[in-house]
């Protein structure tokens, strides 16, 4: 990002840069050719920029607003009145008498209704009865119809066969799908006249089985007890992880491999790499083999007469340990190579000057070699909390939030709760809230740890002369 | 404190760099090891520091035997001809580095005075609260030094300390660090590859090729005498000439291309046709003596107060001058200059001196 940021500078000033005893003309020509070379220049990073970072976040803001999930689909949802809306809405203060008014079915003769039972099968010759003599006909009442239909001249004599003729005609504004909530708000009128123009609205607004703009995702969030266990658990896994392990166990071994021979160095790097470079499922299945009942820790300890179950999911320590050590290992070799370049790009000579003027390993370590690791141990941090932030995979692989959800983090709830699930019900609205948190979140962290750092001192210009 | 080095040998992955070398530097002396790169100047240095193990032989600091202790305990201040400031500290923090390390460290308030006295003596006072990036270079050598100093170690070890500073700051420098060494009275060793910083800032200078100190001796005495071809053409700005002949008649020398100069009167009785390499420097060409050598000046360098000239005296055989300016010969003249034939040196086919 920050290089085509300078590329925009660039382009910005070549446009300003020509000298003013210049004819204008050629100014005039130069300028447009030069800002479009850069436009050309930077198109595909800007393109890039766009579909894979703006896009994506912008559209993770726009649905973390949303109530999406799979029953209201990713498209333009319909206005449909169900039994189900109707109790939930009685659940939320809707009155019965309201409720039945709305879900009264009708009687109407009318074409539709003889043409649906024509298609259902009704003697024609009865058929024409109806249309005859009941054309127009409105029936409140199930009964009232039935009788009405029973006097006709070919009525058929059993109830039943007159029951489901009349049932073509029956009309009923629940499960009926409307386009426009215009329509259905006529219809509801019409249906329940008794209705207030106020709660009518209300059932109008709710029948939307699209995605509609709402907070109350954040307010789910934000009151739901879950938060706070998710919360706690994501802070002692980032910070566990980041600090025995990115950190600490990064930061010890670039230093001890320091000391090495190089090809103990080399050989030692290459092997803390080996978790970060065999595939991710690979790696999660070793760490089962490792740790499940069967397997080869389960057994050692069976053998010396520890406790022996399956660690991975069998208690809850366990569960964090391993958690904590699957994503650490991968971590620490991160941490390793950074600092194992800066410690290399520490000149020799400062290390024997150090020497020279009395100082322990220790000291040496701590006073000279430390210091100059700020930045790369600063970077780790930085990088690792907002990779860690983010790391579902392996623990979805692993403990899957188990046992119980005593090892859910933030990131992997977010991702059951939008894209994977036993209900069936992604709901992307809230996973998208979830999500965006989490975006949130690190990005503050990134700022806080610049401000901390004093981001601005250390990419200073390097005044030292060689 | 005197250092004596006795048969040290060091080896690089089974390669020998430096055999049985023997060397010993008098109490309050500032030595320097003069040589080529490569020759293992630096790596006798860093064996006395204690950076590199010796692998043979033992290295005294006055009576006690440092061969086998550790840089932290041989009491050494060395600087680096990059200087190796700590760039994260403060030039006060990285001249007390030394004090609040180590077995008997002090409190960092107890460093204040030790730093500002030594501060003086090397005049950076005012530079202190900086940081190594905000010095040039020039400040960084003396906080360099400082850093070397404060502790009042027994031997001083300068590695080309001059080498990364432009013309005159070396100038400067060099009579600096002599001045501080003097002061200080501390035995220096001081390694260089460039012989005018060894003659002027040096009581002994040991010249080294090939992992051998070929000669020691004090700088006019060893540009005097050199006891080889080496040392004789390492020594002298601009260099001695060498000519390739034989010894003719009783105190003649000839060469194949027709020069012919006499020899020396010490030389006196070397057998006819012995084949030698005879050394002019550019002072004894063209200023007095009592031989002659003629030809065609073909070059002219002017230096200020000395004019350099380049004179063909034979085909191939270049002559060189240098006389106190003068402007009234060119490119093309012919010449006939006096040359100090008492003053050549005269060297056998291995090289050494006769």
């Amino acid at each position: 990002m920050s290089s085509s940021a300078e590329a925009t500078g660039g382009v910005a000033r070549a446009a300003r840069h020509p000298s003013t005893d210049r004819p204008h003309r050629q100014i005039a020509a130069a300028r447009p050719r030069i800002s479009l070379f850069g436009a050309l220049l930077l198109a595909p990073a800007l393109i890039l920029l766009t579909c894979f970072f703006l896009a994506p976040a912008v559209l993770t803001a726009v649905f973390a607003f949303t109530d999406m999930s799979t029953s209201t689909g990713i498209g333009k949802g319909q206005y449909v009145v169900t039994p189900n809306l109707l109790r939930e809405l009685a659940d939320a203060g809707l009155s019965d008498e309201v409720a039945e008014a709305v879900s009264v079915e009708t009687y109407t003769v009318d074409d539709a209704g003889l043409e649906a039972a024509e298609a259902g099968g009704v003697d024609g010759r009865f058929l024409k009865n109806i249309a005859d003599r009941l054309n127009g006909e409105t029936y409140t009442a199930a009964r009232e119809f039935e009788r009405a239909l029973r006097g006709l001249p070919d009525a058929p004599r059993s109830p039943r066969e007159l029951k489901l003729a009349a049932e073509h005609f029956g009309q009923s504004v629940l499960n009926q799908r409307f386009d426009t909530s215009e329509e259905l708000s006529a219809t509801l009128a019409e249906v329940a006249p008794n209705v207030s123009e106020e709660t009518r609205d209300r059932i109008v607004a709710s029948s939307y089985t699209g995605a509609v703009w709402t907070t109350e995702n954040f307010h789910t969030l934000a009151t739901q007890r879950e938060t706070a266990r998710l919360v706690a658990n994501t802070f002692l896994f980032v910070s566990a992880t980041l600090g025995f392990f990115n950190l600490s166990l990064g930061l010890f071994l670039a230093i001890v491999l320091f000391y090495m021979p190089k090809p103990v160095n080399s050989v030692f790097s290459t092997l803390w790499l080996l978790p970060r470079i065999t595939p991710v499922v690979l790696y999660a299945i070793m760490w089962k083999w490792f740790t499940w009942e069967g397997g080869f820790l389960p057994v050692l300890a069976e053998q010396v007469g520890l406790p022996s179950f399956n660690y991975m999911k069998g208690s809850v320590v366990t569960a964090w340990i391993t958690m904590i050590m699957v994503n650490g290992f991968i971590g620490a070799s991160f941490g390793l190579i950074l600092f194992s370049g800066a410690l290399r790009a520490i000149p020799v000579q400062q290390l024997w000057a150090s020497e020279v003027d009395g100082a322990t390993r220790w000291q040496q370590v701590r006073r000279i070699i430390l210091p100059q690791l700020r930045w790369p141990i600063l970077f780790v941090t930085a990088y690792q909390t907002l990779s860690l932030l983010s790391a579902y995979e392996q623990i979805w692989l692993t403990t899957n939030g188990g046992p119980g959800k005593t090892t859910t983090v933030w990131a992997l709830e977010a991702f059951r709760t939008a894209l994977s699930n036993y209900s069936g019900n992604l709901e992307y609205g809230l996973g998208a809230a979830m999500a965006l948190v989490l975006v949130i979140v690190g990005l503050t962290l990134s700022i806080l740890y610049l401000l901390l750092f004093r981001f601005g001192e250390l990419v200073s210009k390097p005044r030292i002369e060689f | 404190m005197r250092l004596q080095l006795e048969n040290f040998t060091k080896a690089f992955d089974g390669v020998p760099v430096i055999e049985d070398m023997n060397l010993q530097v008098e109490d309050g002396e500032m030595l320097a090891l003069l040589g080529p790169s490569g020759c293992g100047k630096s790596t006798t240095l860093f064996a006395i520091a204690g950076i590199y193990r010796a692998d043979g032989g033992r290295i005294l600091f006055g009576e006690r035997d440092m061969s086998n202790l550790p840089s932290q305990r041989r009491n050494v201040g060395v600087v680096f001809q990059n200087y190796a400031l700590y760039p994260h500290m403060s030039v006060q923090e990285n001249i007390a580095f030394p004090l609040t390390v180590g077995k008997n460290r002090m409190r960092k308030a107890d460093t204040v005075r030790p730093v500002r006295e030594i501060a003086e003596l090397i005049h950076i006072e005012e530079l202190l609260a900086r940081k190594p990036a905000q010095l040039s270079g020039g400040q960084q050598q003396r906080v360099a030094l400082a850093r070397a100093l404060v502790r009042r170690p027994d031997v001083l070890l300068l590695d080309e300390p001059l080498a990364n500073l432009d013309a005159k700051l070396r100038l400067e420098m060099r009579s600096e660090i002599r001045r501080i060494q003097r002061e200080t009275g501390i035995t220096a060793i001081l390694v260089t590859h460039d012989q005018v910083e060894a003659m002027s800032m040096c009581d002994r200078v040991a010249i080294m090729n090939k992992g051998e100190i070929l000669q020691i001796a004090p700088p006019t005495e060893m540009y005097r005498s050199p006891v080889s071809r080496f040392v004789a053409g390492f020594l002298g700005n601009p260099p001695i000439v060498f000519l390739d002949g034989h010894v003719t008649g009783e105190c003649g020398f000839t060469m194949e291309q027709g020069l012919s100069l006499p020899l020396p009167q010490r030389l006196r009785g070397l057998s006819s046709g012995q084949s030698l390499t005879l050394g002019v420097r550019p002072e004894h060409f063209g200023t007095s003596g009592a031989a002659v050598a003629s030809g065609k000046v073909t070059f002219v360098e002017p230096q200020g107060r000395e004019t350099l000239f380049d004179v063909e005296t034979a085909p191939g055989v270049v002559l060189r001058s240098i006389q106190p300016a003068r402007q009234d010969v060119g490119i093309g003249d012919t010449v006939s200059w006096p040359v100090d034939a008492e003053h050549l040196l005269a060297f056998d086919a291995a090289g050494t001196r006769l």
